[in-house]
């Protein structure tokens, strides 16, 4: 009985049926009854984090040859009636791990910080989050190619009415917008896809996988499937300078879509990246690695100095955003182990840290109704504990020691100076290390941005703008239990991150190595071409020299 | 008795368990007496650090015999190696922070061959950082000077902070500060020091803007953080080159790999020369400065001082700030492989002493006048690791020490003058306050003394130490192709002796207007005018005990320099005939110098104030630059705040109109180009929906049709079965390798094809 229960197949199905039964359950049944639909949510949400949890404790870091099966369930499902195997199949592995569980985990953040803060509607509200967790919950372990972009588009419609109806004052602009790009990107993406499914004549993705590894598709025809794919994923994670969805939305969106929004539908992008582009494309990659480090770059400073110019609150956090997904893009573009280790587990932190930034930024908002930071100040002396969190998530972000931004930072730049140093053709080495000087600056710009914004909202005398009667109370049960889950991961992460590479590196040695050797020959293929170079000018020289004489 | 591993844990979990607890417990349950926790903490770790600095150091000269004799050929017999690896360093394991096998690339070129051989192609190094405490002599010596004067402030920060809303709140960042320094100081790895030395700006920055409702501290707190976050921006540069050359973050060796500063490594001499070692050393010097208020980053320190007044003088004072000193310390091994850096650490530290001795002429704020001063010490303390000989790295960490006690009794009798003041501390509203606190006034003298270097107070040791070695130095080098050397050390001297006098005139500037003259007392002082209470005099008459005879007693028989050389990587002192005359004459010029610093305050400070006026009157550029503090702040915001500030609001205005217009206009031309496309565009989610789910169904068909069972004849061989059907989407050219066996196990089409 009770194997049948933990098997971790078993554990992953409820995982994505809960959320998706729970929608359900709550739209036919409560529509004018919110207590019950907060309380169903919450029930849910937690029965979803106890699967989802189950699922990732069983999952076995020592056997990376049980890794590739790891929970995997597959119905039959459309290849009947049409002849083809599309199926409805689900597996966990090192890449999808941890991405699949903070997602879990965001949802409960979630639901408990609407608690207090949605008070319209309550049903449909739930619903449609609950469905979005399924479609989030179903991205990341989607092993066949049609149901993955069925779960691609699934977390969009959610979310688009999420913040076309919850959302505050030009929601409408902001939800279209939002739509209209996402979609226009994923199209492109589809049709990518599309192409690749048509090239090996599969739907499954590790099948798909394995077969582009062993026979890679002509470098031209990589390219041009790769700028396909790259709208979509792009746009999502946000690269520059494809950014300028992202602020809008979260601007607007209710603080439980900015939190699933920045903690999830993020990384998103970054998962398809290394899930389809590097390892489907390794020539594509590889020639077109030193644009995509300069857009990570590029999206690094560029974010934080755009942060930095912000004077409402949540824009100031999306565009931070814009900044830690540039560092995450970085890690995973280094094309190395500490690279692409430092950088999924850096995506995984900026949905802990920047998740809960985002939370906080909604209770503040709940209590004074506004996000513009010149009109607070000085609530630590009325909200300390709301306060302490937000500095400690703060650090986080600005990756302190200890915590887990630290981590993820620390290694991917390790990386990248790996790449660096290890790149020896002049060319490449030059613009890398620039690359990743100009990264670890990004660090700097950071701490300002960040810190400047503790001290004006929460330091200093005390300046509140005219609010209801209402008291403003510190931080209530609903509000502490939705950050305290947060907070411990963000010291787990940071003390034992070594737990945290660990389940992952197999899978990803796997995906990236024929990208990393493709990067790595066309490097030293410059290398050679430099020495030749040099070895001309060699020749040449001591003729010069001794021309003039004659 | 105690087992050395047992005590390097228990030295920084104690005041973490206490921080923790005071945290935990300190609103509701303990209130007024969470001190206790934390006073016990600290003297355990007090009495821990003192064992753990026996063990070390006895067992290190046991062993000084080979180390001493040979220290040039150490390696030579295997049994002396064997006793300077296993024996002297102990080191715990705690826990392994990350890994990450296979890290470099096989084509990557790293100095990390353990024969010393240059740049030798290796085999790919794995990513591994553990949790490794580690106490050579070094640690040990910082050990026992951090856990005893964090104790001492801890005591004394009973009376000051007694009633502060935020006292549990004090004794928790304490706690975590005393953790974090004790942790930094026994890392083991680059990567932990980075760790605490971030930490302990953290615990810094919380402190700073402790008060947090006063702007001024919350914006000292942020200004304190972000001025270190710039030194710390070199610092990482630094360490990510040191992992990209060296292969491991690793100060000590282990089986793997020869760590950084590890005896296998000291003892090949296998650092790289050159501008690699030079960039490194430069690139940490950039984190020391930051940490150690060095100039060009010295200006969030003064500022500092909007903190409580025990944490400046421990964090501001005696510890945190010598994080740098000790990094810098601790990788003598790269800076004497690096040709050029130990200049610059010397330049820097030289220039530093003087600018803020200067500024510190004339500050009226007592607590700034002590920060400038503890910035031009760490100046001084660099200008002797510069200068890289051992007699220098000796001079300075021992000026360190002594630093340590008499600048944070300086601070601390500060914060005495200031509890009684009700809060002031610019010495223009006070002055005359010898007979109303007569132990402050005491004690401070002592302090005063001991910093303006006036035998035989401690100060007088270490100073004469570093100037000493600065002279050594200079005539080391001699004429021929190290004149310019020479030159260099030769005005470094200059400078140094100046600064010298400085220290003393502004020291007793400072003295002599707080605590002579008519007895003013500023009205916000109400009846708090009166001596502080025991629990505040009994600290400072301690630590007015050590700034008198820690000199004379580490200087004695060169204890302290025999100390800090069992420390791998740093050599020992040797003497050379003739030191002993340059030394009397140095020891004579900074005694005279001293006490002409002192009688000039003492004539211009003594009675009427008028005289000095006049000379302010007379130096009018230098004295409205010395009190502008030389205008760093303002020309930073000008040149580097305002500029990256304008290209922020830049940025924003070109994301908002260039970018996100661009966007627009995509989106737009739909609009202009199909009135059809105007109508769809209604904004009606359902239409958006039903659309999508049709280019789905569309796109999905496009697919699936032309794949359909067809009927076909069924006997075709394996090799063209594999073929695809002819798609009408034909994509690109098929590579070579095609048919793999992948392709046969699965063939597209559903069973009943075949």
């Amino acid at each position: 009985m009770w194997e049948t229960i933990a098997a971790p197949p078993f554990l992953l199905l409820v995982s994505l049926a809960m959320p998706l039964w729970g929608a359900l359950v709550i739209l036919l049944t409560c529509r004018n009854d919110a207590a019950s639909a907060r309380l169903l949510a919450l029930f849910f949400a937690v029965a979803t984090l106890v699967a989802a949890t189950g699922v990732v404790v069983q999952f076995p870091t020592d056997q990376p040859a049980a890794q590739a099966n790891y929970a995997a369930a597959a119905l039959p499902w459309l290849g009947e009636a049409t002849g083809l195997d599309i199926r409805f199949d689900v597996a966990v592995d090192g890449l999808s791990l941890w991405l699949y569980g903070l997602s879990a985990l965001l949802v409960l953040t979630a639901v408990l910080i609407s608690w207090t803060t949605v008070r319209e509607r309550e049903a449909g509200y739930y619903g449609l989050l609950l469905l979005l967790a399924g479609g989030m919950l179903g991205v990341f372990v989607a092993r066949d190619m049609i149901l993955f972009y069925i779960f691609f588009e699934f977390t969009l419609i959610p979310l688009f009415v999420l913040i076309g109806i919850w959302g505050s004052d030009r929601r409408r602009y902001a939800a279209v917008k939002f739509f209209l790009f996402t979609l226009a990107g994923s199209l492109l993406t589809f049709l990518g896809l599309l192409l690749l499914v048509l090239q090996y004549d599969t739907f499954s993705i590790p099948e798909l996988t394995a077969r582009a590894m062993a026979s890679p598709l002509d470098p031209a025809w990589q390219t041009a499937i790769f700028l396909l794919l790259f709208a979509g994923f792009a746009i999502k994670v946000p690269l520059f300078p494809l950014h300028t969805w992202l602020p809008l939305a979260h601007v607007e969106a209710p603080a439980a879509g900015s939190v699933l929004l920045a903690g999830v539908l993020l990384k998103i992008g970054t998962y398809g990246f290394l899930r389809f582009s590097v390892p489907l494309l390794p020539e594509a990659t590889a020639t077109l690695l030193p644009w995509l480090l300069w857009l990570s770059v590029a999206g690094i400073v560029y974010g934080a100095l755009v942060a930095l110019a912000q004077s409402d609150l949540k824009r100031l956090i999306a565009y931070s955003s814009v900044s830690h997904l540039g560092f995450c893009m970085l890690g995973l573009f280094a094309l190395n182990r500490l690279g692409i280790q430092g950088g999924v587990l850096q995506s995984i932190n900026h949905g802990i840290s920047t998740g809960g930034l985002f939370a906080i930024v909604g209770m503040i908002y709940r209590r004074y109704h506004t996000r513009e930071i010149s009109e607070l100040g000085g609530l630590a002396r009325r909200t300390p504990w709301l306060a302490a969190f937000m500095v400690f998530f703060t650090l986080s972000s600005i990756g302190l020691p200890g915590t887990n931004g630290f981590a993820g930072e620390f290694l991917l730049l390790c990386g990248m100076f790996q790449r660096a140093s290890a790149t020896t053709a002049a060319a490449y080495s030059t613009q890398f290390y620039a690359i990743a000087v100009l990264a670890v600056s990004g660090v700097v710009l950071g701490a300002w941005y960040m810190l400047w914004l503790v001290q004006r909202v929460f330091f200093g005398p005390l300046r509140e703008p005219t609010h209801d009667a209402e008291p403003i109370r510190d931080m209530g049960w609903s509000e502490f239990f939705s950050l305290a889950p947060l907070a411990v991961f963000v010291l787990w992460i940071g003390l034992f991150p070594g737990q945290f590479l660990k389940p992952m590196s197999a899978t990803l040695d796997r995906l990236t190595g024929r990208a990393t050797a493709a990067w790595e020959q066309q490097a030293e293929a410059a290398a050679r071409t430099d020495a030749a170079e040099l070895a001309d000018r060699g020749q040449n020289s001591p003729q010069r020299a001794e021309s003039p004489p004659r | 008795m105690f087992e050395p591993q047992l005590l390097m844990r228990v030295i920084p979990a104690l005041p973490l368990a206490a921080a923790v607890a005071i945290a935990l417990l300190g609103p509701r349950v303990l209130k007024r007496s969470c001190h206790a926790l934390l006073v016990v903490a600290l003297l355990g770790s007090l009495v821990a650090s003192v064992l753990l600095a026996r063990q070390v150091l006895t067992a290190g000269a046991h062993g000084e015999d080979h180390a001493g004799k040979n220290h040039a050929a150490a390696a030579a017999s295997p049994e002396a190696d064997e006793h300077s690896t296993a024996a002297e360093i102990p080191q715990t394991t705690l826990w392994r922070w990350a890994a990450v096998e296979g890290a470099t690339s096989s084509s990557a070129a790293t100095y990390a061959s353990s024969g010393g051989e240059p740049f030798a192609e290796s085999q790919p190094l794995d990513f591994t950082i553990d949790i490794t405490l580690r106490a050579d002599a070094l640690t040990a010596i910082m050990l026992v000077m951090v856990t005893f004067v964090s104790l001492l402030v801890a005591i004394y920060s009973i009376g000051y902070m007694h009633d502060d809303r935020g006292y549990w709140r004090f004794f928790s960042y304490v706690g975590l500060f005393v953790f974090s320094m004790t942790m930094l100081v026994l890392s083991s790895n680059f990567l932990l020091l980075y760790v605490f030395w971030e930490a302990v700006g953290v615990c810094s920055y919380l402190l700073i803007g402790f008060w947090y409702e006063k702007p001024e501290a919350s914006a000292a707190g942020k200004k304190a953080f972000l001025v270190n976050r710039v030194g710390d921006f070199g610092f990482a540069l630094g360490i990510f080159l040191i992992w990209t050359l060296f292969g491991t973050l690793n100060f000590h060796d282990t089986s793997a790999i020869d760590g950084v500063l590890g005896l296998n490594r000291i003892e090949a001499a296998a650092y790289p020369a050159g501008i690699v070692a030079t960039a490194i050393c430069l690139l940490l010097f950039v984190g020391a400065c930051g940490k150690s208020a060095q100039f060009p980053l010295h200006v969030w320190l003064p500022d500092a001082m909007e903190g409580p007044t025990p944490v400046s003088a421990l964090i501001h004072a005696a510890t945190m700030v010598t994080a740098g000193i000790y990094m810098v310390a601790r990788c003598t091994p790269l800076f004497a492989a690096s040709g050029y850096a130990g200049y610059v650490v010397a330049g820097i530290g030289g220039f530093t002493a003087l600018l803020a001795g200067l500024i510190a002429v004339t500050q009226t704020d007592l607590k700034r006048v002590l920060a400038y001063s503890t910035v031009s010490q760490l100046g001084y303390m660099f200008l002797a690791l510069g200068v890289g000989s051992a007699a220098g790295i000796a001079a300075g960490m021992f000026h360190l020490i002594t630093h340590a006690f008499f600048k944070a009794l300086l601070f601390l009798g500060a914060g005495s003058v200031m509890h009684a003041m009700g809060g002031v501390i610019d010495m223009r509203r006070f002055g005359g306050l010898r007979r109303l606190m007569p132990v402050t006034h005491w004690t401070f003298l002592i302090g005063c003394l001991a910093l303006a270097g006036l035998f035989p107070l401690a100060g007088f040791w270490s100073k004469d130490a570093i100037l000493a070695a600065v002279y050594d130095e200079a005539a080391a080098h001699g004429t021929g192709d190290w004149e310019h050397a020479a030159t260099f050390f030769n005005y470094l001297f200059l400078v140094a002796s100046f600064t010298a006098f400085l220290t003393a005139f502004y020291t007793f500037r400072a003295f002599f207007r707080t605590f002579y003259g008519e007895e003013r007392i500023p009205p916000e002082a109400g009846h708090h005018a009166h001596e502080s209470p025991a629990v505040m005099t009994v600290p400072l008459m301690i630590l007015a005990v050590l700034a008198a005879v820690s000199g004379y007693l580490l200087h004695v028989n060169e204890t302290f320099a025999h100390w800090l050389a069992q420390t791998p990587g740093i050599p020992a002192v040797v003497h050379h005939e003739g030191h002993s005359s340059s030394h009397s004459f140095v020891a004579m010029l900074s005694t005279i110098l001293a006490v002409g610093g002192i009688g000039l305050a003492a004539y211009f400070y003594l009675g009427e104030l008028t005289q000095i006026d006049r000379i302010a009157r007379w130096l009018r550029p230098l004295y409205v630059a010395s009190y502008g503090k030389f205008w760093f702040d303002p020309l930073y915001q000008l040149l580097i705040v305002g500029p990256l500030w304008l290209l922020a609001q830049l940025a924003y205005f070109l994301d908002r109109y260039l970018i996100d217009g661009l966007v627009n206009l995509v989106g737009y031309l739909p609009r202009v180009f199909g009135g059809v496309l105007r109508r769809v565009q209604n904004g009606m989610l359902q239409l958006y929906v039903l659309g999508m789910i049709v280019a789905l169904l569309l796109l999905a068909a496009a697919v699936v049709l032309p794949r359909l069972p067809v009927p076909e004849k069924p006997a075709e061989s394996e090799a063209t079965s594999v073929q695809p059907s002819p798609a009408p989407i034909r994509v690109g050219h098929r590579p070579p390798t095609l048919p793999s066996p992948d392709h046969t196990s699965r063939p597209l089409r559903g069973e009943g094809v075949r």
